[in-house]
């Protein structure tokens, strides 16, 4: 047996025994990510529930007989709101937008000055968006019903009223909007490519010098570039097992979604996690190979580990980035780790293909990236400061 | 055989002014079929040498060679010819006593075969036998220790550096891995090996070479170092050359062979 081959079996058997660790990187994949995805979905389905029910939230109804006859030819649902409204919405106990009628409002719309309606909500509760929307639509519905009679009754024509007739036309497909909420999923993929392969990474590096076994391993008759291969590779394979894990969660979660219509909008089946696979494991490599070159740096397991730690935390920073900037697709952002990833893996959420450029580009720069890693960490290794440490 | 001519080594320390000189000018023979003690008092560059030969620091002058192969020039033909036991013995916790020596073994491309019989060798001379199916965390320091001389001698060495390699042991293991010692040294093995332990140093050594302040102050055996500083034990006679000039001791070059006693 090579001694590549006898490194990266030592160091599979060794990690395989580590079940603690397993475990943790295993529940955080399966749980973390697909759980999100259940919460979001659960959330719009909650959201589109009430919506399509047409509800509204009224208090002090009896003073608005015109509009609650309004609102109840338009099929919506009225539902009486308590007295303490106002308090119960910042609470957030009452998570819906209420339509307040205030004692004067039949005198000024018979008077026809414009009558009074105040539409309370929290404009910060999720649950409550959906409810101000479908309130406001009715409100303006009432108005528009309210204008119409007052013109006919002046003779004049209906179309009048109506100068502009907006279409509006969404170029984006069904898929592309559920996008915004499978966001989730290349950014928590990115994420625990790398804090799969950090323990590992750290251990066979900062890890075996603390321990005292990296002395006895360079004294062995082996080019170093051997042994950081053998334990390179046992760390990739480690992330991307915990990343198949992962992807394969997402599959079986979204298929749990019930709801047809969400179901179409969130679409992620074998073909896609497969597809995101082959972008992703170029991408593990090349971060097992940076986080052991950042832990053998380190003087000490913890000093390895705060180093590692700012590569998690700027993997997990990019896809955010790019999220609240609304950054779009560019060909520079193939070219750069983790943004690459991230560009193409939403491209196959959309259902684009993520065409030949998408793979190979962000590939063949994780495959520099590795190589380089795996050349500074094996000139680390022949260097007198992994024996004595940094002085 | 081992030879060490005029191998200096100064390390850069970042922060400090100025650097510091581990080894000023070393130079001796480990023969084979010999054990050769490194003798000194701490800081004086005995492991420096140790690992200069076990390829880990390169010499920043002088050469040093194990079983021909220079150290710099042929670094893995020179690991491949020993074994080492260094003050860096940290094992594999997770695995076995027989895994963690099968894993050099294989490094230093010992077939299973050969591996098998080793081994048993091994655990005989050192009582590894309870020891070899149980995972090393939770072994006490003696046990450690063994497992990390097993590992060093798992390949059979021509050439053997041992730091030390009595700490942690028991009575009864310490006198077996003398007995282990000598009976290499019949096998014509060469031997190096550092101590504090004085009555190691006499049970066993051929040749003593002493240590100090980066300089051989003295090589010999037991007698001959005796006769060289005047003193009436190797205790005394150690003090008195290892002692810095004006301390009152005799810290010159005495270089004294079995021969000319």
């Amino acid at each position: 047996m090579s001694p590549f081959a006898t490194v990266l079996r030592k160091e599979i058997a060794d990690a395989s025994r580590d079940r603690r660790t397993w475990i943790t990187a295993l529940a955080s994949a399966l749980l973390f990510g697909p759980g999100i995805v259940l919460l979001i979905a659960a959330f719009v389905s909650d959201v589109e529930t009430r919506s399509a029910r047409r509800e509204i939230v009224v208090a002090q109804r009896a003073n608005g007989p015109t509009l609650v006859n309004f609102l109840e030819r338009s099929g919506a649902r009225i539902v009486e709101a308590p007295p303490d409204f106002a308090a119960r919405i910042a609470s957030g106990e009452l998570r819906s937008a209420v339509v307040a009628i205030p004692a004067d409002f039949e005198a000024r719309l018979a008077s026809g000055d414009p009558a009074p309606l105040q539409l309370v909500y929290d404009g910060t509760s999720n649950p409550a968006r959906g409810t101000i929307e479908a309130s406001a639509r009715l409100l303006d519905g009432f108005a528009r019903e309210l204008a119409l009679q007052r013109m006919l009754a002046r003779g004049v024509a209906a179309p009048a009223l109506s100068p502009l007739r907006v279409d509006r036309r969404d170029l984006a497909s069904t898929r592309a909007h559920g996008v915004e909420l499978l966001f989730i999923i290349p950014w928590a993929v990115l994420m625990i490519a790398a804090v799969a392969a950090l323990p590992m990474a750290i251990d066979v590096g900062a890890g075996e010098r603390e321990r005292g076994s990296l002395e006895p391993l360079l004294t062995m008759p082996v080019d170093a570039i051997e042994i950081v291969a053998g334990k390179w590779l046992a760390v990739t394979v480690a992330a991307i097992v915990v990343e198949s894990a992962m992807l394969a969660a997402y599959v079986v979660t979204l298929r749990l979604v019930s709801d047809d219509r969400l179901a179409a909008l969130l679409q992620f089946g074998p073909r896609e996690a497969l597809t995101c696979l082959l972008v992703l494991v170029p991408f593990a490599a090349f971060m097992s190979a940076l986080l052991m070159l950042v832990g053998t740096w380190g003087r000490t397991f913890r000093e390895a580990q705060t180093y590692a730690s700012q590569v998690v935390l700027i993997v997990n920073l990019v896809p955010l980035l790019r999220f609240f900037l609304d950054a779009r697709d560019a060909a520079w952002q193939l070219a750069v780790p983790v943004l690459g990833q991230l560009v193409v893996m939403m491209r196959v959420l959309r259902g684009e293909a993520p065409g030949a450029a998408g793979i190979l580009v962000p590939a063949l720069i994780c495959a520099g990236g590795t190589l380089a890693c795996l050349a500074a960490q094996r000139r680390l290794l022949q260097s007198e400061r992994i024996v004595f440490g940094r002085g | 055989m081992i030879e060490v001519v005029d191998v200096a080594k100064t390390f850069r320390v970042r922060g400090r002014r100025r650097d510091v000189l581990a080894i000023e000018r070393i130079t001796f023979d480990a023969a084979d079929g010999r054990i050769t003690g490194l003798l000194g008092p701490n800081g004086a560059g005995k492991t420096t040498t140790m690992r200069i030969l076990a390829t880990l620091v390169q010499p920043d002058a002088g050469r040093a060679r194990v079983g021909g192969h220079d150290v710099v020039a042929e670094p893995r033909r020179a690991r491949a010819a020993l074994g080492v036991l260094s003050d860096a013995r940290g094992l594999y916790t997770r695995l076995t006593a027989e895994e963690n020596i099968g894993y050099f073994a294989r490094l230093q491309r010992v077939d299973d075969a050969d591996f098998r019989g080793r081994l048993r060798d091994l655990a005989d001379v050192l009582e590894l036998g309870p020891l070899l199916g149980r995972r090393v965390d939770g072994f006490s320091s003696g046990e450690r220790m063994k497992v990390a001389l097993a590992r060093a001698l798992v390949h059979d060495p021509q050439h053997l550096i041992l730091d030390e390699p009595t700490t942690g042991l028991d009575v009864m293991s310490t006198r077996a891995l003398r007995e282990l010692l000598r009976r290499l040294r019949e096998r014509g093995k060469c031997i190096v090996f550092s101590t504090h332990v004085m009555q190691e140093v006499e049970a066993l050594c051929d040749n003593i070479v002493v240590v100090a302040r980066g300089r051989v102050v003295a090589q010999g055996d037991v007698a001959a170092l005796r006769q060289s500083s005047g003193a009436a034990t190797l205790e005394d006679a150690f003090v008195a050359l290892t002692a810095a000039p004006g301390d009152g001791g005799s810290a010159g070059a005495a270089h004294a062979s079995p021969d000319s006693a």
